[in-house]
Order: structure tokens, then sequence, then C-alpha cells
């Protein structure tokens, strides 16, 4: 008897630990939530730069390292580190370019979903959404822009236009079969949860599509004369905000100049705007229904309480007076994905929900209430919703242009963030683009070089 | 005992099998780690392209007792990739100078040849029985040029590549192309269904 109970305990403690192991021991984001970990890249303290830095390296050797990755491009490029950004970037699209590339079903991604079935979702390596992949390549090909990499950036904005088209196949496909497997759980006990969700990513139509994407590359291939490539761009901005007349007079501008008609003495200056902070995954708690009563559990969830109103950015230039207009809501985009993901979430974590509960029975009958209570403490522990995702994302990416006389222009930048003043060079049928974000709550404006001839 | 001796051996071999390596390998071996532009493109491309050139007709009457002299303006890349079309336009160039055919200036260098002209002719330190002149370099009957572009697909477990090479010989003076070749190239990429 005691020699049963002593591989009884054994078997306790290897349950405890196997999983723990088959997750590599990860740290990362398994029981510190991320959003708490991305504090100190989305609000620095000042002086500290170097030191984040470092530490997004180092993350970013480990199991969610390309979403480590992802924040340190993004906060290299924020620094004004371009070569930098760009190195980590490329990192990244490698990264994707290699799970696409991954066998569709891999011994240590089974490995890792028995560790995620065990303990959280988190244990999972952290996959990178469609939308982040966008913003990835937007990012990129402003780095390339910045460097006056005139082929690099087109490069990089086709890259951008086939992750939102992969996206828009893969999607066809996968939600059918996310539906299918939806149809053997009752999701009408979860509707309170789901229309919360809904109202959250309400804003957006799909999980991905990105009209600050397609414009960024209308106004590029514009600026170099591929007016057929503009005109579709245009046009897929406007498909997805149909009711915005500025678009509307993008469209009939490259039109016109497809038919010969060009404006002369004049140039484009366009501003994008990042406002905001993406906000993070909320933690709620769901009762998860299993066979020995209500199991209650953590899941991931956006509130629409977390959303804050677009703030337009305006620009004074030559006498003209224009704003920036929302072009995507990044947490509506992030919201409408964990929408997508939540039914196959739901049966994981009824899986789990049902597996911890036994593991908690079965402690409580083989050790009375000492294993009942360690099985308790590692269940409540290891209950952690999986929050992660980009938030070094803006909020809301917007973006305005006017046409102005060919020469210096002062522009003159006012916003919820304080104003900025930057003179920028206007060519013939150019384009001067101002990359303007927030930091530390103030504005941070950067002229990249002036596109103009044919590429 | 012998558990020890197993577990030895195990770890010797774990250890010898976890070692990096580096080998040499042909430089004309297939290479098909990635769908993406690689060495064995760029060697087709380059060896489609002067083989097609070299017995073009006109091109064959146009050698046949001078070597014309050429130069290289770039190849657009018009592909979602980053690809160094310069290697590709190097590799082009090299062959139709080693046919003993064609003559090459070079525009990448024309500002550093300018500033040693200058250095021969200006600076007081060459001999100029031996320095080069100003003005007396040949210039360039045809222009070679070219577009790289790309078409990709993808679904979930497959991703095609197909890559449209264009070059063209344009006489410069009569503006009127004398040769064009093309090559095409289709790359598929399969995912296993079970990997590590």
């Amino acid at each position: 008897m005691e020699a049963d109970r002593g591989w009884n305990g054994k078997k306790l403690w290897l349950m405890l630990v196997m999983p723990l192991w088959l997750t590599g021991c990860a740290v990362g984001s398994l029981f510190q939530p991320y959003p708490s970990q991305a504090q100190s890249w989305v609000h620095p303290a000042p002086g500290r730069d170097a030191a984040i830095v470092q530490h997004l390296e180092r993350a970013g050797k480990g199991r969610d390292g390309v979403l480590y990755l992802q924040e340190l491009g993004l906060l290299q490029q924020r620094l004004g580190n371009d070569a930098a950004s760009r190195t980590v970037f490329a990192d990244v699209i490698n990264h994707y370019e290699h799970t696409d590339a991954q066998a569709l079903i891999r011994v240590t991604g089974l490995a890792s979903q028995t560790g995620a079935l065990l303990i959280n979702d988190n244990a999972l390596p952290y996959r990178a959404p469609d939308y982040e992949r966008i913003f990835t390549h937007s990012y990129q090909a402003l780095n390339y822009w910045a460097a006056g990499d005139v082929t690099g950036t087109a490069v990089e904005l086709r890259r951008a236009a086939q992750a939102q088209r992969l996206a828009e196949q893969r999607r066809e496909g996968e939600l059918a079969e996310v539906d299918e497997d939806a149809a053997s759980l009752d999701l009408s006990q979860y509707q309170g949860y789901f229309e919360g969700l809904d109202a959250a990513a309400g804003a957006v139509k799909s999980s991905f599509q990105n009209a600050w994407t397609f414009y960024l590359s209308a106004l590029f291939w514009e600026a170099h004369g591929e007016y057929n490539d503009a005109l579709v761009d245009y046009k897929k901005a406007l498909e997805l905000h149909p009711r915005a007349d500025w678009l509307k007079a993008d469209v009939q501008r490259v039109s016109r100049a497809l038919d010969g008609h060009r404006e002369q003495g004049t140039g484009t200056v366009a501003v994008l705007y990042e406002q905001g902070e993406v906000p993070a995954r909320q933690e709620v708690s769901l009762p998860i229904p299993t066979p020995h009563g209500l199991f209650l559990v953590a899941f991931p969830s956006y509130s629409v309480m977390s959303r804050s109103a677009p703030r337009p950015l305006t620009f004074e230039i030559g006498g003209q007076t224009a704003q920036t207009r929302v072009l995507a809501d990044v947490g509506a985009l992030a919201a409408r994905n964990l929408r997508e993901q939540a039914p196959a979430m739901l049966i994981r974590q009824v899986l789990r929900a049902t597996g911890k509960y036994n593991l908690q029975k079965k402690a409580n009958d083989d050790f009375g209430s000492a294993g009942a209570f360690l099985t308790q403490l590692f269940n409540l522990i290891s209950e952690q919703a999986d929050r992660r995702s980009w938030l070094g994302l803006p909020a809301y990416a917007q973006a305005g242009r006017v046409t102005v006389p060919v020469g210096e222009q002062q522009v003159l930048l006012s916003g919820p963030g304080g104003d900025a003043s930057v003179t920028v060079p206007v060519a013939e049928r150019g384009l001067t683009l101002i990359h303007v974000t927030e930091r530390a709550g103030r504005l941070v404006a950067r002229v990249l070089p002036v596109q103009e001839g044919p590429l | 005992m012998r558990i020890v001796m197993a577990m030895m051996l195990g770890v010797v071999l774990l250890a010898s099998g976890c070692a990096s390596k580096v080998e040499y390998g042909d430089p004309q071996a297939r290479e098909t780690v990635t769908p993406d532009f690689g060495s064995s493109d760029l060697q087709m491309i380059a060896a489609k392209m002067v083989d097609d050139m070299m017995v073009f007709p006109p091109v064959v009457e146009l050698t046949r007792d001078r070597r014309p002299v050429l130069f290289v303006d770039r190849v657009k890349n018009k592909t979602s990739e980053h690809v160094d079309t310069e290697s590709i336009t190097d590799t082009i160039q090299s062959r139709l100078i080693n046919s003993g055919k064609f003559r090459f200036v070079d525009m990448t260098v024309v500002d550093r040849v300018r500033q040693q002209l200058e250095y021969q002719q200006d600076s007081g330190m060459v001999d100029q029985s031996t320095a080069a002149q100003m003005g007396r370099q040949i210039g360039a009957e045809f222009m070679l040029y070219g577009n790289l572009s790309s078409i990709v697909k993808r679904d979930n477990s497959t991703k095609d590549v197909y890559y449209k090479f264009t070059l063209k010989l344009l006489n410069i003076q009569s503006g009127i192309i004398e040769w064009s070749g093309e090559k095409e190239i289709r790359k598929t990429r399969s995912r296993s269904l079970f990997g590590l």
C-alpha cells in the first residue's frame, strides 16, 4: 500500500511537472501575463531604451520569439534606428516564412499542444495573426523607404498585398472548418461572452484587411507613375471604407491620371499617423461545463470600454488645413481576430477544464487534502488566459493627403499629443511622406525621402 | 556497468550528432532549400540568356567582324523578394565578355573613373606621356536592360512561384530592340504532413 502510494506520488509530481517540461519550461507568458511584461516598452521609463532593447533581443530567442521581435522591430523604428529595425523585421518575416513551411503535424507542435492542454494556451508557441503580419510588412516598407531604397520598398509593399490576399484565401477555408468544430459545442451558453467580443470587433468587417497599408502602397505607386497599381489599392481601401468621399476623390484622380490627365506644378504631401495604443486582451472568467459541474476558467477578451475614440491629427500646409482619418482600427482588428479563434479556444478550454478537474479529484482521492491543495494551487496559478498580442501597434492607423505647389513647404501638425512643425520638400507629381507617431504622449514626426519618377 | 557504458555511448553519439560542420559544395549543384530566388535560378537565367543571344541570327551577323560595345542598364526587380538583380546582370555580362564577341563599358564606376582621370591630368603627380586622356572613351552602341517579375500563389499546403526574366538589347542610336530573351522558372513547395 505504501509502495503504491509512493508510485502514485511520483505520478502526481510527474503530472504537475510534465506540462512544464513539455513546454520547454517556457518562461515568457506562461505565468506572467504578456500585457504586464509589455508595459516596459509600451510605456518606457526615461533612459531605459537600451535595457529594453536588450531584454527584447533575449526574449526574441524564446518560443514566443516572433512576438518579442515584432515589438523590437517597431521599437527600433520609433527610436530612429531604421537599420536595426530592418534587420529585426527581416528576421520576423523569415520566421513567418519558416512557420508557413513547417510540416502540418509536428512532433514538437504536439508536445506544446499537450502542454497547452494541461497548463494554458500560453504554452502554445506564438503564431502571429494575419493583421500583425501585414503591419510588419508595412513597417518594413517604411524602413526601406527611409533608407531611400525604392526597390526594397516596392518589394515590401507587394509582400504586404500578398499577405492580405493570402489571409483572405486562408480565411475562406479555415472559417468553414472552425464552424464545423464549433458545431459540436453549444455556443449559446457563452452568448454573453461572444456579444461583448462582437461589440469590440464590430467596427471592422474582417480580422486582417488593412486599408492603411493599401493606402500607403497606393500613394507610393501613384508617386512613381504606376497608376494602375495605385488605382487597385485605392479601390481596395475604398471597399473597406465605402462611405469615405476623400477615398473616392483619390480613385477619381488616379483614374484621370490613367487617361493622361496629370496635374502640373504640384506634388503630394501625405501624413501617416499612428495614434494611441492598441488595447490589450483582458482576462474574463468563463464558466465551462464539465461532466462534474461548472468549472471557472480564465478566457481572453476585449471590451468596448477599453476602446478610446480616434483622435485626428490636423495639418496645415500652404494655406490648406486637412485632417488625418482612420484607415485601420487596430483594436477592432485584434478583437475580430480573437473572435475568430474563440470557438477553437473554447474546445481546448473544455478539454483542459475536464483534465484539471480530474487531476484535482485524483489528488484528493489519493492524498487527501494536501494533494488537493497542491493541485488546486497548480490549477489556480496555471489558469491564465492567453493575452499575447502585439502591443506596440497603434490603436488607430490614420492617414491624410493634400496637393500643394512645388517647392519647400512648412507643415504644422497639431494633434492630441501636442504640436510639431516640419519643413518638407515638394516635387512635381512626387510624394512627400510625413510619418507621425506618438512616444511618451508626444508627437514624433519624421519626413521620409521624396518619391518621384518611374520605378 | 553495462548500462553506464551504453549511456556514455549514447551521450557521445548525441554530442557528435549535434556538432555543426562546414562542407564545400558544388556551386553548380541544384539548390532547392526554399522556393525563393536562388543560385540555380540565377545560373539558369544567365545561361539561357547568353545562349539565346549568341545564336540569334542578326546578333551572329553583328558580331561576325567586330565586337560591339554594350552597357548594362539594369534589371528591374518587380518580384516580392529582395533579389540582387545586379548579380544576374553581372553573370550575363561575364559570360558575354568571355564569349569574345562583345565588349562592355561599366556605368557603375563612371565617378571613380572620372576621379582617376582628373588625378592623372591635374594632380601633377603623373607623367603626362603615360596619363590617360579625357574624352577618349568609346561610346556604347547597345544597351542591355530587363525585368524580373514573379507571380506567387499559395494555399495552406503549397507555394507556387513563377518567375519571368526578360532581357532586351536596344540599339541606342536607332532605338530599335535588336534582341529580346525570356526565361521562365516555376517552383513549387509542398508542406510535408509530418515533421519535427
